[in-house]
């Protein structure tokens, strides 16, 4: 009961629950469009046409793509991105291919499962939530509708009799409170691991280009894991619906449109595991990882059509077309891996990385520039003007009024301590004297000392590094320190920094309530400085706390 | 009094030889490196050495460290660095050796004529002046450990004023009183934040800055 509760009072429940109902009309647009535009492509093969077509198609998913990373961000917590642009610049076919990149594959994989997986679990979850809702009113209604409830074994058509289905209600209604949860856990790690997010680009730091084919073994006990719970949550649900069928008509056997996705599903995330646990199956496939999930996806799609024919009165076998397509999809890929070097995907996903991050770094750029700007023109500036103007009306008071002269040259001496007082603060937010100074070491010392609370620096640093990565740092450290301050309300905090042979390691802990937001400005900021360097920012921060923010910076 | 300037900026080096002269205050020597400084003030002892902090070749702290050259090698020189920006531990490595005549303040502070002719004169006869700024900082950073809680307001603004190193006489025109009630004033805080009577100005300053920096030193343990 605690249990259900918690669920009840917990936000996360009805955004959850929003993302597994809004599959049901975004899965049906997204499958529309995107089998009309394949379809259109395949089609045109032949002919110019598939070329805007296909740059349509791309633009199409870029877009779709988007909708279901706001989505994915706002109700299920992940940090889930745009796809970037292809970058403009090497020529037309350079840009075109940039346009299919593996983030368009990735895109197009998620969308595909919203519809194939997402549709069906939304209608199931509907489907329990609705008729919980009818139960638990059942007295309401029951008694005043002619004849009862049609429940083929039994037939309530009285108050008491429809007291009955209250308990039951309520039952169903937890249940699809609390099933969203392991459903919504699922799709998090399928959007984390198809959409494109920041934790991705900040993933794999400077130089490892190594292939990530197997899995250590810490990692599979999860793995199973995982599996084992997306099995029982599907068990569960094909359960209830089958309970649910029972109870009621018992006539046409509808669940099998749910149990025939959930299958598919179910295939492909253990062929997932499979590849996991036993690398040996990966070689098998000329060592491409893609191509050997791709194969089990194929063969789990061509089995689903195969058996919708089947349970739809058999007739013309249209099947063979999609099977014809998936075929022609295998055989792409398998002759890309047949041709490419080996390692070319990592690089691939490594160049878009570094094409991420240096928008990313001149988008900070181009910003802080026009912060500078606005505040020389609202702050300085403006000072300057009205204590010209102060001085212009003293010179001309001087005479005849020198009182009101001696005044108006007060004012204007105070403006321009003011416009000092705004110049000195606009220096110091775009590079602090003190770092230029003495280095890392003493501006973290004297960020710490004007900091509100207790602060403790450690800073082993032989060599200094680069001056962009000791700004980087800098200011990662003072917005840390500011966060710590203003929204975690800490008391201590500690600030520790390493320099290893070929990276600055800085830490910022502290010992605040957390619950930081990983997309708010600040560390979004953090992140841009941080990716700029090619760098990686973690950032710890449960709710209730403590918050530790770790950033690495290559440097020489 | 004798003066040497040591400014970069050719117009801040001639505007501050003005407001100098216009006072009858010499300047006999107008510099604009940290070499050329510790030359100069070697060779001519003056009363006082005014330093900007950055100057060439690096533009980074080179007034500073001749400043601390100075110290060293003239000790007769007082020295009052100026700057277009504060930072408390550069006044720490300035106030280091314990000796009177130095002063920190921000450049700012020239627009507050007769202020900064106090200031100067008072480095030069071996006070200290530290820049309203730095004592702020220094006060902001330990507002919550005890002792400075237990000051009344108007104690504190006593306070920061015997930091920045003006005598009770300073402080009595500052906060428009009777120095007779500064002075009570003064005896109440050094026995709040129990510290000994000190017998200069400049020795005050040491115990006020010294508590300060102790209770950041604790608190950091």
């Amino acid at each position: 009961m605690a249990v259900f509760r918690r669920v009840l009072v917990d936000q996360a429940t009805y955004r959850r629950l929003a993302y597994l109902l809004s599959a049901v009309p975004l899965g049906l647009v997204w499958f529309v469009a995107l089998v009309t535009g394949w379809s259109l492509c395949l089609g045109l093969l032949i002919t110019p046409f598939v070329i805007p077509l296909l740059i349509g198609l791309s633009f199409m998913t870029r877009g779709f793509a988007a909708v279901e990373a706001d989505i994915a961000r706002s109700l299920l917590d992940v940090d889930a991105r745009a796809l970037p642009g292809s970058p403009w610049g090497a020529g037309f076919w350079a840009w075109f291919r940039g346009l299919f990149r593996e983030g368009f594959w990735r895109a197009q994989a998620y969308l595909l499962i919203r519809w194939v997986v997402g549709f069906p679990v939304g209608i199931a979850v509907f489907t329990i939530l609705a008729a919980a809702v009818g139960m638990i009113f059942a007295p309401a209604w029951i008694p005043f509708v002619s004849g009862g409830a049609h429940l083929g074994f039994w037939r309530p058509h009285t108050f008491v009799q429809a007291l009955a289905f209250v308990p039951v209600g309520f039952a169903l209604l937890a249940l699809g409170l609390v099933i969203p949860h392991p459903i919504g856990a699922a799709f998090q790690s399928i959007a984390t691991s198809l959409l494109p997010t920041t934790t991705r680009t900040a993933a794999r730091p400077a130089g490892t280009l190594s292939p990530s084919v197997s899995a250590p073994a810490s990692q599979a006990a999860p793995a199973r894991h995982a599996f084992q719970a997306h099995a029982a949550v599907e068990g569960v649900l094909m359960f209830v619906l089958i309970v649910i069928w029972a109870a009621t008509s018992r006539g046409y056997f509808w669940p099998v449109w749910v149990a025939l996705p959930f299958a598919v599903a179910l295939g492909i995330h253990g062929w997932v595991l499979q590849l996991r646990e036993h690398p040996q199956l990966v070689d098998r496939f000329r060592g491409n990882r893609t191509l050997a999930v791709s194969a089990g996806v194929g063969v789990a799609l061509a089995a689903y059509f195969v058996a919708i024919w089947a349970i739809t009165g058999h007739g013309y076998f249209w099947p063979m077309w999609t099977m014809l397509a998936i075929a022609l999809v295998l055989g792409v890929e398998a002759a890309a891996a047949l041709f490419s070097a080996p390692g070319s995907t990592e690089m691939a996903e490594r160049i878009e990385t570094l094409e991420t991050s240096r928008a990313g770094a001149v988008n900070l750029q181009d910003s802080e520039l026009r912060r500078i700007e606005r505040d020389l023109h609202d702050g300085a500036q403006a000072r300057l003007v009205a204590l010209g103007m102060s001085l212009g009306m003293a010179e001309q008071k001087l005479t005849e009024d020198p009182d009101r002269a001696g005044e108006l040259l007060a004012e204007a001496r105070a403006g321009a301590e003011h416009a000092l007082r705004e110049l000195r603060d606009l220096a110091r937010g775009i590079h602090p004297p003190v770092l230029a100074d003495r280095g890392l070491g003493a501006a973290l010392q004297s960020l710490a000392n004007a900091a509100p609370m207790n602060v403790t620096v450690s800073a082993d640093i032989a060599r200094r590094p680069e001056p962009a990565v000791e700004t980087a740092a800098y200011f990662v450290a003072a917005e840390a320190l500011a966060n710590a301050g203003k929204h975690a309300r800490a008391q201590h905090v500690e600030i520790r920094m390493m320099r290893a042979a070929d990276k600055l390691e800085l830490e910022i802990a502290d010992d605040g309530i957390g619950g930081a937001n990983p997309n708010g400005t600040g560390i979004y900021g953090m992140r841009r400085r941080v990716e700029a360097l090619d760098g990686t920012l973690t950032v710890a921060s449960p709710p209730g706390g403590p918050t530790t923010i770790r950033a690495e910076l290559p440097c020489a | 009094m004798r003066v040497v300037i040591a400014e970069d900026l050719a117009l801040l080096r001639d505007g501050m030889t003005r407001l100098l002269r216009d006072n009858e205050i010499e300047v006999v020597a107008a510099v604009s490196d940290g070499e050329a400084l510790v030359r100069e003030v070697v060779a001519r002892k003056p009363d006082l050495a005014v330093v900007d902090i950055r100057l060439p070749p690096n533009f980074h702290d080179e007034g500073l460290r001749a400043a601390l050259e100075l110290r060293r090698r003239a000790p007769g020189t007082a020295v009052l660095v100026v700057s277009q920006y504060v930072e408390p531990t550069y006044a720490e490595e300035l106030l280091a050796d314990r000796g009177g005549g130095v002063g920190y303040l921000l450049k700012d502070r020239v627009m507050h004529v007769a202020d900064f002719l106090e200031a100067v004169r008072r480095v030069a006869d071996g006070g200290t002046a530290l820049d309203p700024d730095v004592v702020a900082q220094l006060f902001s950073r330990r507002r919550r450990d005890g002792p400075l809680e237990r000051l009344t307001p108007r104690e504190r603004e006593v306070l920061s004023l015997m930091a920045e190193g003006r005598s009770n006489a300073g402080i009595a025109q500052a906060l428009v009183l009777t120095v007779g009630a500064v002075e009570k004033h003064v005896q109440s805080i050094l026995s709040k934040l129990d510290l000994p009577q000190a017998p200069t100005d400049h020795r005050r300053v040491l115990a006020v800055l010294t508590y300060l920096q102790g209770t950041v030193d604790e608190a950091q343990k």
